[in-house]
């Protein structure tokens, strides 16, 4: 069965997107920053050392590490572990140069590499940065803060490292600051983590058990709305439909022949996708889906027309 | 052509898919895995992935860390890795003794970060594998490897976790506090570096809390009781992850920016003198011949069903445009590399039981014969 989408979700400060590798979390994430810049909130969303994917979707060049304007109301950044720790380093301990002997010993670096998910922590933490940031006036900086957070798996883990770090680490710094960013990633009054999915066996399977780990009594994260990327919008009416399974006719000519072969795919693929949204629904998430374009490029344009399709299912 | 053949599976003793996530990797994997069985060798797929894909797709319930015989497909087995286990199994081979191996795995920050120390899951992958080659029971071993978004965190990870392991580095760290500056390392560097230590590590106290670093350098130092084996067992790693007979596969989909990735993968491994084999892009729409509506609408005749041409031309202009975008992919990776793109075609239903593996398998195999140079 369908769960309602609700509007409010959409008013949370710190969003998080994650799935399966090459299901369009960039894509998702981008979307979210131009709903959320659309309606007049000042937006920033992270990549997280990624081969930068979602400043091209706002037809924009890549922006490394500084944050850089992308459209109206929104700003994208490429986080990277490097400088997010020596400007951790330098919040903490204060002194610059005793922040470089420290980060820059290369015994400390081997171990650093070695710490588990220090990277990641790193990258969230800075991203968690963001969230606390405020303006001249001491008012918040951003109106919303969206990850694009790293694939399934390896998502997971990313996900606990603060709580394995803030009940393994028993004082300090780092188990105040785990402490503090497991607070706000299970609040539901400014969290909200989002999956993506493709109507495609692996990743359904995968969305599956992400979201029993994420949402369950484990770790219990707020959900988001679970957004299917890519299904094709039914081309043929029933009576079509039934011609075209019946196959192209014995005298067909060569371009006939091509035009019945691709809509057999194409109806094979329609089925496929119908099938795996059912089995979806049954998670009890609300589940937006995204239409495929068949488009060569994914730019402005295309990223405006997701938008427009998700308006329509009451994405605010 | 047939895997008996294709130059691929020539002189190989080891296959390696690598490439982002989502472009098909353990699918393509399975399905060489299984061109090599049926080609009458005897041949062990491992994966690394948790998620049981590759399990149902070879008709498991599940994967278990012992390998299993696949029904139906030649001499194949299918395994997967086991992060626990494995690393278990690894102390214990490693450990001088009883009591070094039980120092190791009582260890609370063992069974808290074992499977989760950055690079441990990829060290030991390629270890898994070494032991598998080295048994001698596979004619081949096909390996699937974690999404990266470097090719290198896979193939680097025995440097690093070997770096850290160093007993330099972790006598530097562990070192009583209150020992002085004897038994520092030696050499000027080592000198510099000591002078700053007591600074350092105080430092690193305000910033992890303390015991945190501490309780790692003592597990570390347990370890690095390991660490002339783990070294020895590492060059042999390295230099199976550099023979000729191992092959590396880049797997990749069309798309503009997944093929972006694949080249930069293939330049890593080159670059650092792995034997790339060649890239495999999934998913391709082939070519067809276009046709304008009017065409259509007349080759189907009168009784066709209301609108019945205009879908069709729909879906044709669809999957062309689709198929010109493919075939700018193909030929940038084929600027690339000169050897031919191993190239599956998009299919209308995904891959889900053996059948449609072996679909995936013939169409890796085509174009290619022994007379391909690699």
């Amino acid at each position: 069965m369908t769960v309602p989408l609700s509007a409010a979700l959409f008013d949370r400060r710190f969003v998080l997107v994650t799935g399966k590798g090459g299901v369009g979390k960039s894509t998702v994430s981008a979307l979210l920053a131009a709903q959320s810049g659309a309606r007049g909130r000042r937006t920033l969303v992270c990549e997280l050392n990624a081969q930068e994917r979602i400043p091209a979707i706002f037809g924009r060049a890549p922006v490394g590490s500084v944050v850089t304007p992308l459209r109206e109301n929104v700003w994208g950044v490429n986080i990277q572990p490097g400088p997010a720790l020596e400007e951790y380093a330098e919040m903490k301990l204060k002194v610059r140069a005793v922040a470089r002997l420290v980060f820059d010993n290369p015994f400390v670096q081997r171990f650093m590499q070695l710490v588990p998910g220090m990277n990641d922590l790193l990258m969230l933490g800075k991203a968690f940065n963001h969230e606390r940031e405020l303006d001249t006036q001491g008012r918040p900086l951003w109106d919303t803060v969206i990850v694009d957070a790293p694939a399934t798996g390896h998502g997971v883990t990313f996900f606990r490292l603060p709580k394995v770090i803030r009940d393994h680490v028993p004082v300090g710094n780092m188990h105040e600051e785990a402490r503090d960013m497991w607070a706000l990633l299970t609040d539901p009054a400014r969290t909200a983590t989002h999956l993506v999915s493709l109507p495609e066996e692996l990743p359904v399977q995968e969305t599956r058990e992400l979201a029993r780990t994420l949402f369950g009594p484990e770790m219990g994260l707020p959900p988001g709305a679970l957004w299917l990327n890519q299904v094709p919008t039914p081309l043929f009416d029933a009576a079509g439909e039934a011609r075209v399974r019946e196959g192209a006719p014995p005298d067909a000519t060569p371009a006939l022949q091509a035009a019945f072969d691709v809509s057999q795919i194409r109806l094979g693929r329609e089925g496929q996708a119908r099938a795996y949204q059912a089995a979806l629904e049954g998670l009890g998430l609300p589940l937006v889906a995204l239409p495929l374009l068949y488009s060569r490029e994914l730019g402005p344009a295309q990223l405006d027309a997701l938008l427009a399709a998700a308006r329509a299912q009451g994405v605010p | 052509m047939s895997a008996a053949s294709d130059p691929l599976f020539e002189g190989a003793r080891l296959v390696i898919t690598s490439g982002a996530g989502g472009v098909g990797k353990t699918t393509t994997a399975a399905a060489l895995a299984l061109e090599s069985a049926r080609s009458g060798r005897r041949t062990a797929v491992l994966t690394i992935d948790p998620a049981r894909r590759l399990a149902n797709a070879l008709g498991l319930e599940a994967f278990h860390d012992h390998a299993q015989r696949v029904e139906g497909a030649g001499p194949l087995w299918a395994m997967m890795l086991d992060m626990r286990t494995t690393a278990d199994a690894m102390v214990r081979r490693f450990s001088p003794d009883e009591a070094a191996a039980r120092r190791i795995l009582d260890n609370p920050y063992y069974g808290a970060f074992s499977t989760s120390l950055a690079g441990t899951q990829e060290y030991m992958a390629v270890e898994q594998v070494h032991a598998l080659v080295r048994s001698g029971d596979y004619d081949l071993v096909v390996l699937d490897t974690p999404p990266a978004v470097h090719a290198i965190d896979f193939l680097t990870a025995p440097d690093r976790i070997l770096g850290a392991l160093d007993n330099r580095a972790v006598n530097w760290l562990y070192k009583p506090r209150d020992a002085g500056e004897h038994g520092q390392p030696q050499g000027y560097g080592a000198r510099l570096l000591g002078r700053g230590r007591q600074v350092v590590l105080k430092s690193l106290d305000r910033f992890t809390g303390g015991p945190f670093f501490e309780d790692l350098a003592s597990f570390l130092q347990a370890f690095s009781a390991l660490f002339e084996a783990f070294r020895q067992s590492s060059r042999a790693v390295q230099a199976l992850l550099r023979a000729d007979s191992t092959r590396f596969l880049v797997v990749t989909a069309p798309y503009p920016g997944t093929v972006r990735e694949a080249i930069g993968f293939r330049a890593e491994l080159v670059t650092r003198g792995f034997p790339f084999a060649g890239f495999v892009c999934n998913r391709v729409h082939d070519a067809r011949p276009a046709a304008s509506l009017e065409a259509l609408a007349s080759a189907l005749g009168p009784n066709a069903p209301a609108h019945l041409a205009e879908a069709l031309a729909t879906a044709l202009a669809d999957h062309n445009r689709m198929a010109a975008r493919d075939a700018d992919g193909l030929a940038v990776l084929r600027q690339v590399d000169a050897r031919p793109v191993r190239v599956v075609p998009l299919m209308p239903e995904d891959v889900h039981d053996l059948e449609g593996l072996s679909r995936v398998g013939r169409a890796l195999m085509q174009n290619f014969s022994s007379a391909d140079t690699f």
